[in-house]
């Protein structure tokens, strides 16, 4: 596995294992491994109570137009043509706010053509599209609920620079606990 | 005459003179896959005519071998249908016990996951009822397994085999009174049985564990035989009301071992089925009891033994 530091703790020896096994298969269909560095779990079956606290290695940007697009300006018009298709819904929907839905024409699939009067190169290339680092939260989240045991209703969640905590249990959490659990979980991760 | 449960694997091409022969033999198809250029038998055939189906397959490119859940339908819980379970550990096992031969249907609970507030309803209780046995799939932790034990088996009379996370041994010690069966190291994981060592080799326990269930369930059944065998009420059913033919279901009549689900509305054809001939005058209504089943609007025929109708077919 590629994180730096990954640990689960249980008291119940045969289900840390099985724990280990299933956050690694679980990060990894999630593609999180190349982005979480540090991780750490711990499952109190007694409680019961599950923790999850983390560091997250490096977000991934903003996509700029110019990324995944080749801009000419010839004859009065601007063509645009799409590298990569993933992010053209983004990119379209982005266009057709500035210059205007009638504006913006698209040939096929990977072109589209602006009047160059209308539109601007160097607006267009430094264009905002896509913000990649934005939904790795919401991935993280899930797959902390999807890691932890069924059944744990209760839940707290955050996320603050690049250290992220999720904590769930199917009984009442107090504050006293969370906030034990919690430090006890973020020490962890700077050891 | 002994029966004994096969599969019979070949291709299409005269497949037809296989039919005709288990047919000669009074041997049961239980259930008939067409896949592409294959066919896969489920059947119920006579153990010393064994060797002469596999002679007569053998120009086809047939393959024959036992498989021991022929003939039964099993219930495979899990605690809720959420991805937690599935599509890993649940589709896995049935999909393992399907190949031995079994009729699995998943049953996902609405409220069976949780240490505490794990529950079973009454329409997920009598569904369960309707089967040969359940296999109940819990997770790693075995003071889960211990509390919720008691709530998820309230009210089931088939026997359970339990499968979890901790080896065999411990989880044999936490159910009280004791369960049918128990196999270990089936628990919650993240990807799919692949590895034979320590992923399948405990489906294949699994197997041998519910077949000696299964096999101590009709010792019991044949101390008062059944009046007529649910494979032979089978074909008959389907012979007089023509069911598969008119069925986009892959087991319109499903064998259980001392019943069979038949599914059609019960409302319009309980009476109709009631009073199929079977020989001699018998109808299936006076050896069988013809009930509504829980799943959906099926019929559920449990056949009355020996002792009470007086009459075996």
């Amino acid at each position: 596995m590629a994180l730096d530091y990954f640990q689960v703790e249980c008291v119940e020896e045969k289900g840390r294992k099985a724990y280990e096994e299933i956050a690694g298969d679980i990060l990894m269909d999630l593609n999180l491994l190349q982005i979480i560095s540090r991780f750490y779990i711990k499952i109190d079956p007694e409680f019961p109570f599950f923790i999850a606290a983390g560091e997250i290695r490096k977000m991934p940007g903003r996509v700029l137009a110019g990324d995944f697009t080749g801009i000419l300006n010839e004859d009065g018009k601007i063509t645009i043509e799409i590298g990569d298709e993933t992010y053209l819904s983004f990119f379209l929907q982005k266009l057709w706010d500035l210059y205007g839905r009638d504006n913006i024409i698209q040939p096929d699939r990977f072109t589209i053509t602006i009047d160059s009067d209308i539109g601007n190169v160097d607006e267009i290339k430094n264009l905002p599209v896509y913000d990649a680092g934005k939904g790795v939260y919401k991935d993280i989240i899930y797959a902390m609920q999807w890691i932890a045991p069924e059944g744990f209703k209760i839940r707290r969640e955050c996320t603050k620079g690049n250290r992220f905590y999720y904590i769930a249990s199917e009984n009442i959490l107090t504050d006293d606990i969370v906030e034990q659990e919690i430090s006890g979980a973020l020490e962890k991760l700077e050891g | 005459m002994t029966f004994v449960p096969i599969t019979y694997k070949g291709g299409v091409y005269k497949h037809d003179i296989i039919l005709d022969l288990i047919d000669d033999l009074g041997g049961h198809i239980v259930q008939k896959h067409m896949i592409a250029q294959d066919v896969v038998l489920q059947c119920l055939v006579p153990k010393e005519d064994i060797d002469l189906i596999k002679e007569t397959g053998r120009p086809f490119g047939s393959e024959v071998f036992e498989s021991p859940l022929v003939g039964t339908e099993i219930a495979v819980i899990s605690p809720s249908l959420e991805i937690h379970h599935l599509p890993h550990t649940s589709c896995d096992v049935a999909e393992y016990l399907r190949s031995a031969g079994a009729k699995t249907n998943m049953i996902g609970l609405s409220r069976g996951f949780g240490k505490r507030i794990a529950n079973l309803n009454i329409e997920e209780r009598d569904i369960i009822n309707e089967h040969d046995c359940a296999v109940l799939m819990l997770g790693n932790f075995e003071s889960c397994i211990r509390h919720k034990i008691p709530a998820l088996r309230r009210g089931i009379n088939v026997p359970i085999i339990l499968t979890g996370g901790p080896d065999t041994e411990s989880l044999s010690t936490l159910a009280d009174p004791p369960l049918d069966g128990y196999v270990g190291n089936i628990g919650r994981i993240g990807h799919r049985m692949k590895k034979q060592e320590g992923e399948i080799e405990y489906l294949d326990d699994l197997v041998d564990v519910i077949s000696g269930v299964l096999d101590e369930k009709r010792e019991e059944i044949a101390k008062d035989t059944l009046s007529i065998s649910p494979a032979k009420l089978m074909s008959i059913i389907d012979e007089e009301m023509h069911i598969t033919e008119g069925s986009t279901h892959p087991t319109p009549i499903t064998v259980q071992i001392a019943g069979l689900r038949v599914k059609i509305p019960y409302e319009e054809y309980a009476d109709e089925l009631g009073a199929v001939e079977i020989e001699d005058g018998i109808t299936i209504g006076e050896i069988c009891n013809i009930l509504p089943s829980r799943m959906r609007n099926y019929i559920w025929i449990k056949i009355k033994p020996f002792s009470e109708t007086n009459i075996m077919v």
